[in-house]
């Protein structure tokens, strides 16, 4: 299969290293065989319709900062978009930063792509969180797969394990630990330390983003949640109807109060007819009282009770498989057609 | 308040009446926020259609002399809306451009002569792009901060249905939300055409049946409006026709079910699809008068709000012809009527009633008259001969009278008053169906005594 990559940070590289050391094996167990039409970096692209040698391209963006610098193939000013028209490929994997403001250009580039009838692999929460009913209207009109496992939960499959918990039942409420960071910072500070420390600690060890304001003011988990109530509890809403409230205002002496009780607070999304965002106080004992970076959601089904899935939440190469699972998913369903 | 505002185009009509319009307008936006649309000016979109069909027949001169009717109509208008003339100037320049744009894709048509749906809807699209830069025009005179745009330009995309187009309905909320309400949200009134929008490729398609009025109910929908309302040049939707009934009066309110119901059965230019938008997000849709401004209208709500009255309206439905289908060997053999309704469905005829008697010795239909001769002889070669059916009977002289009103449903008697008031005029039935929604009861009378009909069940009920 053909693919554009648009983005070539942590989780862009990863996914070149993983096809790098996998590739066989994913060719042989699951027919995979993935080859890079053109990689597009913030410097420019790279562009070999042949299929790039990946090893080449991850060393020139080490050696030189963009993936456009190729000797051979690279090409200074070539936009996503222009390359969608120019280039026939069968998938665009986003892998650009997240905007959460109006989810651009990520936006423009997912809707271009299926306009012309390209399957789509995002790990971009902004598009979703801003357009996800939009989008997946538009896939549908145009008969193309638009898939985004890795923008909630990285590497932990907590969409198809809510399919799976909707199977012949109903999911009727969404509680989840979404956001790493200010999970970490809330384990922390039941550990004792200061707000400021504890995110201090956060980014270093790179948890945080270098603006971590998504993360502690709940924006980060927001946008998961709009992508879990779109997917799984098939509502069409955005951001927007999320009611939002963060961490930022959460100081030590309220954990450490709330501890005596044998609780602590966590911050939770919360699909439960509306949908919201807030520090809630939970059972030191519940699922949900995972600590430092984990994630953990709970889905509650009308048959069957409470499922909880928790797992690592993010990083490069968690979700860099997400993808790998995004694109074996649609190399099924094409091949189904 | 935040209202859609859609100008129908009689309302648009001349110089004079888009001034009126505009002054509607200026006047509601004291105290609300106004989204504009615009139909094109009366007459315009049938004269489109038939320059594309001129075009296709070669028909040089015909085509030239109905551009220059369109280009004469709008520049009329223009002169008669507008008095600062610097202005007439600026929207006489964008008048020429799209006269000039026009006259191009026509001009295309006749070189070639060839239509395809898709340069069809780009061709009648012209009418609404027209009025729109007159009406921004009257409300520039008149102090308004204010843009025209294009359906698709305001966000709507449609499925690629040429002529007949649906919104994708998710984009499109996206789409609006983002270019109209950042414009409202700097105090600019958008002026939004009618009944185009473009494809996801940006290729222009139209709405095709409930045209503008559906346009309005989109952006409504879009931007959580709290009213749309229709203007257009009657008072509001009626208890009976008034040429018909002297004293029919303006329902003041009816329930979106009961309006979709006049609809279908031809209360004014009113489609049930332009109301779909609406009675989805609960929106209250208001039909008003541009030259009695000051009525109250008739307001369409989801909240049923019941009347004195159990009946709302009593329609004449004219034009129609009835098919009956006879045969003695039809009883007892499943499939006749599955049979009719296929012969007609294939040749895109529409239904408007149906009975069986259970005797099942015979089935009664209805139809629009300009299908009946085709109607007729395609069943005929469908059915006659076939040992189960002996005859097939049709009748122009008839119409359908329809009685409409939520408050029947659940209502005992209903059936025995209607009917008794006809009955008492001497006036003979042919033909009864009432769904089992019971929102409406239609029946076939003789053309002669459908008025007389209409006037004893309005009579009746006092309406």
């Amino acid at each position: 299969m053909r693919v554009l990559l648009a983005g070539f940070g942590v989780v862009g590289r990863s996914l070149a290293e993983i096809v790098i050391e996998h590739g066989d094996y994913l060719r042989k167990l699951n027919g995979l065989n993935i080859r890079f039409t053109a990689i597009v970096d913030s410097g420019g692209s790279v562009v070999d319709e042949r299929g790039l040698n990946l090893n080449e391209v991850l060393n020139v963006k080490k050696n030189s900062g963009s993936v456009s610098f190729h000797p051979q193939f690279g090409r200074k000013n070539a936009s996503v978009l222009e390359l969608l028209d120019e280039l026939e490929v069968d998938i665009l994997i986003d892998a650009t930063p997240t905007n959460l403001v109006d989810g651009e250009p990520s936006y423009t580039y997912i809707k271009k792509a299926l306009t012309l009838g390209v399957n789509v692999v995002t790990v971009n929460k902004g598009p979703l969180a801003y357009a996800l009913p939009a989008l997946k209207e538009l896939a549908s009109y145009k008969g193309v797969l638009l898939r985004f496992s890795g923008t909630v939960g990285g590497g932990m499959p907590v969409i198809d394990f809510a399919k799976q918990c909707a199977k012949g039942d109903r999911v009727v409420k969404i509680e989840g630990v979404l956001n790493g960071t200010s999970n970490y910072i809330i384990s922390r500070m039941e550990d004792g330390l200061e707000f400021e420390d504890s995110l201090r600690e956060a980014q270093e060890k790179g948890y945080a983003e270098r603006d971590p304001s998504l993360d502690i003011k709940g924006y980060d988990t927001a946008a998961k949640l709009v992508i879990l109530a779109n997917e799984v509890l098939g509502m069409a809403v955005t951001i927007k109807d999320v009611s939002i409230k963060g961490i930022e205002n959460l100081t030590l002496k309220d954990v450490q109060e709330v501890l005596k009780q044998r609780k602590t607070y966590r911050l939770i999304g919360k699909v439960d007819g509306g949908l919201k965002v807030e520090p809630t106080l939970v059972d030191l004992a519940d699922p949900l009282a995972v600590r430092y970076a984990m994630n953990a959601v709970s889905f509650t089904t009308s048959l069957s009770g409470r499922h909880t899935i928790s797992g690592k939440g993010a990083g490069g190469r968690e979700t860099a498989i997400a993808i790998i699972r995004d694109l074996i998913e649609i190399k099924k369903k094409l091949g189904e057609a | 308040m935040r209202i859609v505002m859609k100008f129908g185009g009689t309302s648009l009509g001349d110089g004079e009446k888009i001034k009126n319009a505009a002054k509607i307008i200026r006047d509601h936006l004291e105290k609300n926020e106004v989204i504009v649309v615009c139909s094109a000016m009366a007459g315009i979109t049938d004269k489109l259609f038939s320059l594309v069909e001129k075009g296709v027949r070669g028909r040089v001169k015909d085509v030239e002399t109905t551009l220059n009717e369109i280009s004469d109509t709008h520049l009329k208008a223009l002169d008669a809306a507008l008095s600062n003339e610097n202005l007439k100037k600026e929207v006489k320049q964008l008048l020429e451009d799209l006269f000039n744009e026009l006259r191009r894709a026509v001009m295309s048509v006749l070189y070639l002569r060839e239509v395809t749906p898709r340069s069809r809807d780009y061709i009648v699209s012209f009418g609404e792009r027209l009025s729109t830069r007159i009406m921004w025009g009257a409300l520039t005179e008149l102090g308004v901060n204010c843009k025209y745009l294009d359906g698709g330009d305001a966000g709507i995309v449609t499925d690629s249905n040429f002529g007949e187009a649906s919104p994708l309905m998710e984009i499109t909320r996206l789409e609006v939300r983002r270019r109209l309400g950042s414009l409202l949200d700097r105090g600019i009134t958008p002026i939004v055409t009618g009944y185009i929008a473009v494809n996801e490729e940006g290729v222009t398609t139209t709405l095709g049946r409930g045209g503008s009025d559906y346009t309005a109910t989109i952006l409504g929908y879009c931007l959580d409006v709290d009213e749309v309302w229709l203007w257009s040049d009657v008072d509001g939707l009626m208890t009976a026709d008034p040429k018909i009934v002297k004293n029919a009066k303006v329902i003041p309110t009816v329930s979106f079910s009961e309006a979709i119901e006049m609809a279908l059965f031809g209360a004014k230019n009113l489609h049930p699809r332009a109301l779909e938008p609406a009675l989805q997000a609960g929106i209250k849709v208001r039909i008003k008068n541009t030259f009695n401004p000051s009525a109250p209208g008739t307001l369409i709500t989801t909240t049923s709000e019941k009347s004195g009255s159990v009946v709302k309206a009593v329609l004449l439905v004219k034009d129609v012809a009835m098919l009956t289908i006879r045969g003695a060997s039809m009883v007892g053999r499943p499939g006749t009527v599955a049979k009719i309704l296929e012969t007609l469905a294939r040749e895109n005829i529409n239904i408007m009633m149906i009975s069986q008697s259970v005797s099942e010795s015979s089935v009664s239909i209805v139809i629009k008259k300009q299908f009946l001769a085709k109607a007729l002889s395609k069943l005929e070669t469908a059915l006659l001969g076939s040992k189960l059916v002996e005859d097939i009977e049709a009748e122009e002289d008839v119409c359908v009278v329809a009685v409409v009103g939520e408050g029947m449903r659940g209502t005992p008697g209903v059936a025995s008053r209607v009917f008794g008031a006809v009955a008492k005029k001497g006036i003979n039935i042919r033909m009864i169906a009432q769904g089992s929604s019971e929102l409406n009861i239609s029946f076939v009378v003789k053309d002669e005594d459908g008025p007389e009909a209409v006037r004893a069940i309005h009579e009746e009920y006092n309406l």
